[in-house]
C-alpha cells in the first residue's frame, strides 16, 4: 500500500512561530485569583438554582443558564478522585522548561466543590503510595512568591493522619 | 466576602511558542532542490489548460487535473514587475529590517507571479511593468530566500 | 431532517508517520481523488466544499484557502471548520445540514492532519485557561491516564483490561491496509510496553499519523439516481461540557456529561431501547484504551461499571455480538483533522460491505460513531443502509 520512499532528497524547512498575548481573567477569575495570591484562599461560587459550587469561580451557571452570586469558601482539604504518574518530561508552556518525571499528578476535590482541579502530588510517584479517595490538602508558596496563578499551590499531599 | 468588592483588573502577559516543519513533498523539493543547486526556477505546465505554475504544485486548481513531475518546465529567470510596495515598518516576521520594496513578479514563461524583495534600485524608479532579474545568494540552502531580491535589467 | 441526506462515496489516504513525499495540498488531493472516484463524480459536480484539521497543527493558518487546489474548492462556496478531535465529524455534521437545509445537493467534506509537520504539545496547551492549567497542561495522556486510574479504582478493572483493548485494535489495524499500526501484538506485549503515565502504556495510546479522509454527500435525489450503494445519516449529536468540569475522568460521576446526554439524545430520536441490538457496528474515537471502555458504558452498551466485561468476554470483537471498531480506530491511526471523519467512513464502509478483510462477519445495517474533542465534548452520527431502519 505505501509507496517506496523515493530516492530523491525532500525538502522540509522549519519555521518557527512566537505568539505573544494579554490575558484579561474577567471579574470572576480575578476575584479567585487575587485572593488565592493575597490570601490563600480558595473561592468557588454557588448556582442559585442548582447549588452546584462551581470553581473557578464564572459568572454563568452553563446548565442553569442563571448568573452565579454567591461566593463559597472551599478546602483547603480535598480528595483524590484520580491521579496519574507521569513518566514524560512534560514541559510547561508558559517557561519552557519541563516538569523532571517521573512525577506524581492527580485530580483533586476540594471540600465543597462540586469541581475537581489537576495539580502536582507531592507523594512519592509510586503506583502503592497513592490511592483514589485518599485525603490531601494543598501547599502554597510562600506569599511574596505567589502571582495569581494556579502554580501558586506547590502542590498537593497527604493529610498526615492519615 | 463582600460580592461587590473592586479588585484589579487583573492581566497577564504571556507567549506560546510553537515549532513547526513544512514538507515541500516530491514537486516541491524538485524546485527547491534544481534553485538551490543549479540556481534554475521550475515551474509546471498544466496538459489540459496549459496554464505554467510558479510554484509547481501536482493539481492544477482552475481545472482540477492532476500535474506530473515530467510536465516541470524552467521558466524565467527574467520577469516583469506587476506591483509592488515599499514598506517602511518593521514585523518580527519579516525576513529583512525596513525600509524594502517588495512586489509581485510574472516570471517569463509563467501564468502565476510571486512576492519577493526588488532590490539594487531607488523605490522613485521602480515602476509597473519593469524588467528584473534574479540575484541568487552565495549560500543557498533551499528555501524562496535562495533568490536574495530581483534587480532591474 | 427536512431533507433525507446519504452517504454517496468516500476515500481516505493510507496513514503513516512520515509522508514527506507529499506537501499539505497533495495529501489531502489523494483523499479527495479517492471520494470523487468511489462517487463516480467529478469535481464540478460538487456544489460546496468543506474542509478542516485541528487549529494550526501543521503551523498553518486559514486551510480552506491554501488548500484550494488539492480540496477542489477554487471557485465553489466552502469554508473551513475547527473543533478540536471531533472536526471530521462536525464536518460531515455541518455538510449533512447544508445537504438536508436544501441548500446544496453535493458536499464535499475533507478533514486532514499531517500532525508531524507540527508542534502539538505546544498548540494543545493553547486549549487550556491561560490563568487556570495552562502552565500545568499535561498532554492528552495524562487525562486518559487519570480516567484509567479512576475506572479501575471505581469498577475493578486491571491493567490487562486495557492490554485486552490494546490488543484488539492492532488486531484489527492488520486487517485494514489503511491503518497506521498494524501490530501483531499479544496481551503480555502490551503489559510490557513503556510506561507513559499509569496507568497507560506506549500501546495503550494513539500513534500520531499523517492522513486525510474525504466523504461526499448528497440529498436523496442526487443520491438514488447516482448511487447505488447509499447509506444514510439518520441522526446527529453535539454535546459539550461545562468548561473546567473535568468530571468525565470520575467515572463514577452522575452529571450528565457530554457523552451520555448526546447518546441519550441520538437514542430517544431513533427510539433505540437497547443500542446494543440496534446497531450491527461501533467506531467509537478511543485516543486511549480506557477511552473505549468508557465508551461502552456512555453508549449503554452495557451497564456502568461493566465495559471491562465486554472487552474481557471478547464481545466487541470483529467477530463479536457488539463489534467496536473494526478498523482498528484511532489507537491504530490518528491523523487528528480525519479521526473522527474515519469513524464515519469506516461505518459507512461496514454498511455497504465494502471494508474488505476488516468487515464484520455479519449483516450490517445500522451503525453508530462517536468522537472527542478535547474529551470535553462529541459528536455522534447514526447510519443507516435504508431509509426504512
Amino acid at each position: 500500500m505505501e509507496p517506496e520512499e523515493p530516492k530523491q532528497e525532500l525538502i522540509n524547512i522549519p519555521i518557527t512561530v512566537d505568539v505573544p498575548y494579554r490575558f484579561a481573567a474577567g471579574t470572576y477569575m480575578a476575584k479567585f485569583l487575587v485572593e488565592l495570591r493575597d490570601n490563600g484562599k480558595f473561592y468557588g461560587i454557588k448556582c442559585p438554582v442548582c447549588k452546584r459550587v462551581q470553581m473557578p469561580p464564572r459568572i454563568v451557571c452553563a446548565a442553569c443558564h442563571v448568573k452565579n452570586t454567591e461566593w463559597v469558601e472551599l478546602g483547603p482539604e480535598g480528595t483524590l478522585v484520580g491521579f496519574t504518574i507521569m513518566y514524560l518530561p512534560l514541559t510547561d508552556p508558559t517557561t519552557g522548561k519541563p516538569h523532571e518525571p517521573p512525577f506524581s499528578y492527580g485530580s483533586v476535590r476540594l471540600d465543597g466543590s462540586d469541581s475537581v482541579l489537576d495539580h502536582f502530588l507531592n507523594i512519592e510517584p509510586k503506583v502503592e503510595k497513592i490511592r483514589v479517595g485518599m485525603r490531601v490538602k494543598a501547599v502554597l508558596r510562600p506569599r511574596e512568591q505567589r502571582i495569581g496563578d494556579l502554580s501558586d499551590i506547590l502542590y498537593f499531599e497527604p493529610i498526615s493522619r492519615q | 466576602m463582600s460580592e461587590d468588592r473592586d479588585y484589579e483588573i487583573f492581566e497577564v502577559d504571556q507567549h506560546i511558542v510553537a515549532h513547526s516543519k513544512y514538507y515541500a513533498g516530491r514537486m516541491g523539493s524538485r524546485f527547491y532542490l534544481t534553485l538551490r543547486d543549479e540556481k534554475k526556477i521550475l515551474g509546471i505546465r498544466c496538459a489540459n489548460c496549459e496554464r505554467v505554475y510558479w510554484p509547481p504544485r501536482s493539481t492544477c486548481g482552475r481545472c482540477f487535473s492532476q500535474l506530473s513531475e515530467d510536465k516541470m518546465v524552467e521558466i524565467g529567470p527574467r520577469g516583469t514587475v506587476e506591483t509592488f510596495t515599499l514598506v517602511t515598518y518593521s514585523e518580527p516576521v519579516h525576513p529583512r529590517k525596513s525600509p524594502f520594496i517588495y512586489g509581485i513578479i510574472r516570471l517569463d514563461g509563467a501564468d502565476t507571479s510571486i512576492v519577493h524583495f526588488i532590490d539594487e534600485v531607488e523605490f522613485e524608479k521602480v515602476q509597473i511593468g519593469m524588467r528584473v532579474r534574479p540575484v541568487f545568494a552565495e549560500t543557498r540552502n533551499g528555501n524562496i530566500l535562495d533568490i536574495t531580491h530581483f534587480r532591474p535589467l | 431532517m427536512k431533507r433525507n441526506v446519504a452517504i454517496i462515496g468516500g476515500g481516505q489516504t493510507y496513514h503513516a508517520a512520515r509522508r514527506h513525499d507529499v506537501n499539505q495540498v497533495e495529501m489531502v488531493n489523494e483523499a479527495v481523488r479517492a471520494a470523487l472516484e468511489d462517487a463516480r463524480m467529478t469535481i464540478d459536480e460538487i456544489d460546496t466544499v468543506l474542509v478542516g484539521n485541528m487549529e494550526f497543527f501543521e503551523g498553518t493558518h486559514m486551510t480552506d484557502c491554501w488548500l484550494v487546489d488539492g480540496t477542489g474548492a477554487y471557485g465553489k462556496p466552502g469554508l473551513k471548520i475547527t473543533t478540536g478531535g471531533t472536526v471530521g465529524a462536525t464536518i460531515v455534521c455541518a455538510g449533512a445540514h447544508h445537504v438536508a437545509s436544501g441548500l446544496f445537493d453535493t458536499v464535499l467534506c475533507i478533514g486532514f492532519e499531517k500532525q508531524e509537520e507540527g508542534d502539538t504539545g505546544a498548540i494543545l496547551s493553547g486549549v487550556a485557561h491561560p490563568l487556570y492549567g495552562r502552565s500545568m497542561a499535561g498532554a492528552a495522556v495524562g487525562y486518559f491516564a487519570m480516567m484509567g486510574t479512576s475506572y479501575m479504582a471505581a469498577w475493578g478493572a486491571t491493567e490487562i483490561h486495557s492490554a485486552m483493548v490494546a490488543v484488539k485494535a492492532r488486531q484489527n489495524a492488520r486487517k485494514n491496509k489503511y491503518a497506521h499500526l498494524k501490530l501483531d501484538i499479544t496481551v503480555e506485549d502490551a503489559l510490557n510496553s513503556r510506561m507513559l503515565a499509569y496507568p497507560i502504556r506506549m500501546l495503550d495510546m494513539c500513534p500520531a499519523s499523517n492522513g486525510a479522509c474525504a466523504m461526499i454527500l448528497a440529498d436523496e435525489k442526487t443520491a438514488k439516481d447516482r448511487c447505488k450503494n447509499p447509506v444514510w445519516i439518520r441522526a446527529m449529536d453535539t454535546a459539550h461540557n461545562e468548561q473546567f468540569e473535568l468530571d468525565w475522568r470520575d467515572v463514577t460521576t452522575t452529571k450528565p456529561i457530554f457523552s451520555r446526554t448526546s447518546a441519550a439524545r441520538v437514542y430517544k430520536q431513533l427510539g433505540v431501547n437497547k443500542p446494543a441490538d440496534y446497531f450491527d457496528v461501533f467506531e467509537i474515537y478511543e485516543p486511549a484504551t480506557w477511552a473505549e471502555m468508557v465508551w461502552y458504558e456512555d453508549l449503554e452498551l452495557c451497564g456502568p461499571g461493566e465495559g471491562f466485561k465486554l472487552i474481557e468476554e471478547k464481545r466487541t470483537e470483529i467477530d463479536g455480538p457488539i463489534p467496536v471498531n473494526p478498523s482498528g480506530g484511532v489507537l491504530s491511526t490518528n491523523c487528528i483533522g480525519a479521526s473522527a471523519m474515519l469513524r464515519v467512513w469506516e461505518a459507512a464502509l461496514q454498511i455497504r460491505g465494502d471494508a474488505g478483510e476488516h468487515q464484520v462477519p455479519k449483516e450490517v445495517r445500522r451503525a453508530l460513531t462517536t468522537a472527542y474533542g478535547g474529551t470535553n465534548w462529541t459528536v455522534l452520527t447514526a447510519l443507516s443502509r435504508s431509509l426504512d431502519d
